[in-house]
């Protein structure tokens, strides 16, 4: 077998012997990063409702189906009717403090069975698997959104405690909730809030994985034909919130 | 692809793909497709020309320093409970995997698309040790129950019908199938499901890994990566050491080239960067994440020959725009790797003589280097690659003799007027309107798939000689 000291020898070796070729030079990373992220924060104070429709735009580009509304509290109200089209009763949250309000009353008054995610790591490994069943279970799952890119209509979810990557990605039809904090304009910006994550910002979570979404689940892998819902979800709703959802 | 289909060669195989008919029709159809995507998606783009340049070198960048960005790569991996392998050899990545399957108990394995694992043919490794790999991008799904290979990197699958993939599914998986893509995906999602929620071990490559951060990152469509990175209590990621960036402002650069040139979206569904095992208050992921660095012919090449094609995305953009993959497609290559970039992963992966046929499977356009988001000069090394196949005389002997004679024939004026006088007496009887379409032998094989122009009745030379206002 192979040990590290070995490999990474041969890699010194190589490197040493070969000279750079042709231009080259990594990114220019922002120096602090967490300030950099407020700075875009602060500017899209101005300009968030271009940016907004700039995502609309994107995001509907993707097949994702995008509703705005004044406040959190219409909220239940959208997805209910989105269940209910879809003859549809078995809802997973994200806990409500991921959220940044407890919906599960209201969604419960509409009619639907409401399943949040708990807060903290579940005791048990029986626990874990109960919850996860719920998951593949359920037909909508509710989650909070990270960032919004408008370039590319992209919504990015931190996982973490109550906040479990399967909400969206096992039920068929994903719904994820923001309000305008989580809107930056491109890539580049994105990349930024990342940074900021790692070094000297605060992560919106602890988790270990960070997804990035752009539109409902697709493949294309027979003759070229587009189908959606192959393994995540067959459909992706944003619902935009006016008034910031955490006041 | 077996060694037995291997032992036909190259010539024969690319002979028997262009008379596949249907083949024929799905390549074109599949790479036109791809090609207008790609161009569409750059057009609305017009900063992505300077991110090329970009990508290129940060790419060029991390070479100059790939020690180094390896070991903050590990020691980030480590310090968030993930454990890193080192692997020289694909014998030496098979058996850390399977080694892995039997400690941790693994029955199952979920993969997501993974051109790496191809490479290192993990999944026979799996199933001789008692572990099932269960392939779940679809088309990878679809090519593992016909027990076949992938042809194209992106699309494995284009070579089927979808009455072929419904009759695959009817005979292998017992339900009966229409040839109707929407259903055979339903099909393919209800099969699949429950293979995530039962698998020990979730495998994946890695399109990239973020140095600075301990980051693996993966690109799907399908949120096949997500759920093999989820749901597993174990998670293998298997990398080639070329694959790291030193931080996610580089990433951003690479995400916003890499799927304009696979598919012609801005961003695939799914960018998954995953850190480490789950952690503290997680309800899914797994306990047990490991990286499997695969050197495998690349490090030999951070000072060799063919280091730029360390920078390959495996887009697949290359494919789809070669004129020779366009007519032979992925399978008759023989290896992993298919198209103009598949022939130089190859060189580098089996060793130059693995592609002395190969080497001449280009007609050097260059319409791979347009295509390639990182600029890669493909022609260049084939170029370099036929070179050192002639001299370590890898040709047949009658090819090396011919060019040997043609090499004094351009070197001498004279003889060279001779044969040209020669040739023009000779060419008579098999000129006909203007192109010689058959020669006897020994250069039949040469007219057999093409024309020659014939010797112009007068040649340049001697209008020059004689012709007075061509000069003037």
């Amino acid at each position: 077998m192979t040990t590290r000291a070995e490999f990474l020898e041969r890699i010194r070796e190589q490197v040493r012997m070969s000279p750079g070729r042709s231009p080259a030079s990594s990114a220019r990373r922002p120096q602090h990063p967490a300030a950099e992220a407020e700075t875009i924060r602060r500017e899209l104070v101005e300009r968030w409702p271009e940016t907004l429709e700039a995502f609309r735009r994107e995001f509907e580009g993707v097949a994702g189906v995008f509703h705005r509304t004044a406040s959190i509290d219409v909220v239940p109200a959208i997805v209910a009717r989105i269940a209910h089209e879809r003859q549809a009763r078995e809802v997973v949250t994200w806990h409500s403090a991921a959220l940044g309000a407890d919906l599960a009353p209201a969604l419960g008054a509409c009619g639907l069975d409401v399943h949040p995610m708990p807060a903290a790591e579940p005791s048990g490994g029986a626990e874990r698997e109960r919850l996860r069943t719920l998951a593949a279970r359920a037909d909508l799952g509710l989650t909070g959104v990270d960032l919004a890119i408008a370039e590319t209509g992209t919504l990015v979810l931190v996982s973490g405690a109550g906040r479990p990557r399967s909400t969206s990605l096992l039920p068929p039809c994903h719904i994820a909730v923001f309000d305008r904090t989580a809107l930056v304009e491109s890539l580049r910006q994105a990349g930024v809030f990342l940074e900021a994550w790692h070094r000297d910002g605060r992560p919106p979570a602890g988790g270990s994985a960070i997804n990035f979404i752009t539109g409902p689940s697709r493949t294309a892998d027979i003759e070229l034909t587009l189908t959606r819902g192959v393994h995540g979800p067959k459909e992706v709703h944003a619902i935009f919130v006016e008034q910031p959802i955490r006041g | 692809m077996s060694d037995a289909e291997l032992t036909t060669p190259f010539r024969q195989r690319a002979g028997s793909a262009m008379k596949d008919e249907f083949l024929q029709e799905a390549l074109t159809i599949a790479t036109t497709k791809f090609i207008g995507l790609r161009r569409e998606a750059f057009a609305g783009f017009p900063e992505g020309e300077a991110l090329r340049d970009r990508a290129r070198a940060i790419k060029e960048a991390t070479l100059q320093h790939l020690d180094r960005h390896l070991e903050t790569l590990i020691a980030n991996v480590e310090r968030l409970g993930g454990h890193v392998h080192f692997a020289t050899t694909p014998a030496e990545a098979r058996s850390i995997v399977v080694d892995i399957a039997r400690r941790t108990g693994a029955r199952m394995a979920v993969k997501a698309k993974s051109m790496a694992t191809e490479e290192i043919h993990l999944n026979e490794a799996l199933e001789a040790a008692g572990v099932t790999p269960v392939e779940t991008d679809l088309g990878e799904y679809i090519i593992q129950l016909a027990h076949e290979r992938p042809s194209h990197i992106i699309a494995p699958a284009i070579h089927k019908t979808k009455g072929q993939v419904a009759e695959l599914f009817t005979r292998e998986l017992k339900r009966p199938a229409e040839p109707d893509p929407e259903a055979l995906t339903r099909i393919a999602r209800a099969e699949l499901r429950e293979k995530f929620l039962q698998a020990d071990l979730g495998i994946t490559g890695a399109n990239f890994a973020v140095a600075d951060t301990g980051t693996v990152v993966l690109v799907t469509n399908e949120g096949n990566g997500r759920m093999v990175t989820s749901l597993p209590r174990v998670h293998v990621a298997v990398m080639g050491v070329e694959k790291v960036v030193p931080s996610f402002t580089d990433l951003m650069v690479f995400l916003a080239i890499l799927a304009k040139s696979a598919t012609g979206q801005k961003l695939s569904v799914y960018t998954s960067l995953v850190q480490g095992p789950r952690r503290a208050g997680e309800l899914e992921g797994p306990e047990e994440f490991h990286l499997v660095l695969l050197d495998g012919g690349r490090i030999a090449q951070i000072g060799g020959p063919l280091r730029e094609a360390l920078s390959c995305l495996r887009c697949g953009a290359c494919l789809n725009v070669c004129p020779v993959y366009r007519q032979i497609g992925g399978h008759a290559y023989g290896y992993t790797y298919p198209g103009p970039i598949g022939i130089l992963l190859t060189a580098m992966l089996e060793g130059a003589p693995a592609v002395r046929d190969l080497a001449h499977a280009s007609s050097l356009c260059g319409a791979c280097v347009d295509a390639c988001p990182v600029r890669i000069d493909i022609p260049r090394m084939l170029i370099e690659l036929r070179r050192e196949v002639d001299d370590e005389k890898l040709a047949p002997w009658t090819e090396r003799v011919a060019f040997a004679l043609l090499t004094k024939l351009l070197q001498n004026p004279r003889l060279y007027r001779f044969a040209a006088k020669a040739g023009r007496v000779l060419q008579r009887p098999f000129a006909r309107d203007g192109r010689i379409s058959r020669l006897p032998l020994p250069f039949g094989e040469w007219t057999r798939t093409r024309d020659l122009p014939p010797v112009a009745s007068r040649t340049f030379q001697e209008r020059w000689a004689s012709d007075k206002d061509l000069r003037a």
